[in-house]
């Protein structure tokens, strides 16, 4: 009972820490998104490229929010769900 | 996690992303086939928008795939407009993104991956092809290994990602707000993610397919 209690809290503390790595790439893709902002203002001529390099790079640095969400969702959907079923099951 | 099960034929149970490829497949098919019917040498009408937006797309591609384009344009084309249509079709009540489902992307990115490296071993054998993966030395096979797994694995999970995180977001806002406020984020997880990662996935695949063939 208590150690389904103590699980269910950890994997829930562990899904926000691991949420935490969203932030962190958003601040990436901000810089990203300026610097193609101060690129585009020196050089308009060449928006089209700077864009696409832009959108590229942010989605190539988003992997690593993307690999945490994974795991926060098969944590919570494959996890956590069954843990509380038997949770409640014993209740 | 898993979709729900719509209906069965025989005793194959059709899952909600199968049935909802099929409305996509016969939605895209029905309308080239009717934007399509009557091409004429002096484009008139709507011919002109699609004779843009396909000289746009082959501009778009043309840079990253290099002179494989021709072989490789219908199918960077047809991925593209099939995952923006999966994308955006979640906006319409009741409907149901085949891309919110892991097997839908990994496919495709699955896909890709294996077409491209056919063309790589095509283009430069498959001496030089097996070669590939032991540049610059013998002692970067594991990490090579790694970045080949890592590079389909990675390009499936960002679209599902997105798509499935945004379904969720939506979906828990429609729990606290069902009228009115769940309409501006649908636009925008709907149509404006649902574009932009339509570009990453599309863009990825060629630069994907490039890399492969150099």
């Amino acid at each position: 009972m208590l150690e389904i209690a103590i699980m269910v809290a950890a994997i829930a503390i562990g899904s926000g820490i691991a949420l935490v790595s969203g932030g962190l790439v958003g601040i990436g893709e901000g810089f990203v998104a300026g610097k193609a902002v101060e690129a585009m203002a020196r050089q308009p001529e060449m928006e089209d490229s700077i864009r696409t390099t832009m959108l590229v790079g942010q989605a190539v640095s988003e992997s690593g929010a993307i690999y945490s969400l994974a795991v926060v969702l098969l944590l919570i959907f494959t996890v956590l769900q069954p843990l509380v079923a038997r949770f409640l099951e014993l209740l | 996690m898993e979709p729900s099960i719509l209906f069965h034929i025989g005793s194959f149970p059709v899952y909600q992303p199968v049935f909802w490829t099929w409305v996509i497949m016969a939605f895209l098919a029905i309308s080239s086939f009717i934007l399509t019917r009557n091409l004429q040498k002096t484009p008139k009408g709507v011919q002109h928008f699609l004779e843009v937006g396909i000289e746009w797309v082959e501009t778009l591609i043309a840079h990253d795939v290099g002179p494989a384009r021709k072989i490789f344009v219908p199918l960077i084309l047809m991925t593209a407009l099939y995952v923006g249509v999966a994308n955006m079709i979640g906006v319409i009540p009741g409907a149901y993104s085949p891309t919110e489902d892991l097997t839908t992307t990994l496919t495709l990115s699955l896909m890709i991956y294996v077409l491209g490296h056919i063309a790589g071993i095509a283009k430069k054998g498959f001496g030089k092809w097996l070669k590939g993966f032991i540049e610059p030395t013998f002692l970067m096979l594991p990490l090579n290994l790694a970045g080949e797994v890592s590079e389909f694995v990675s390009h499936s999970f960002r679209l599902y990602g997105n798509i499935f995180g945004g379904g969720i977001l939506l979906g828990i806002l429609y729990m606290m707000a069902p009228y009115v406020l769940p309409v501006p984020l649908m636009a925008w997880f709907g149509i404006i993610m649902g574009i932009i990662q339509t570009a990453v996935f599309t863009l990825l695949a060629s630069i994907y397919i490039q890399n492969k063939l150099t």
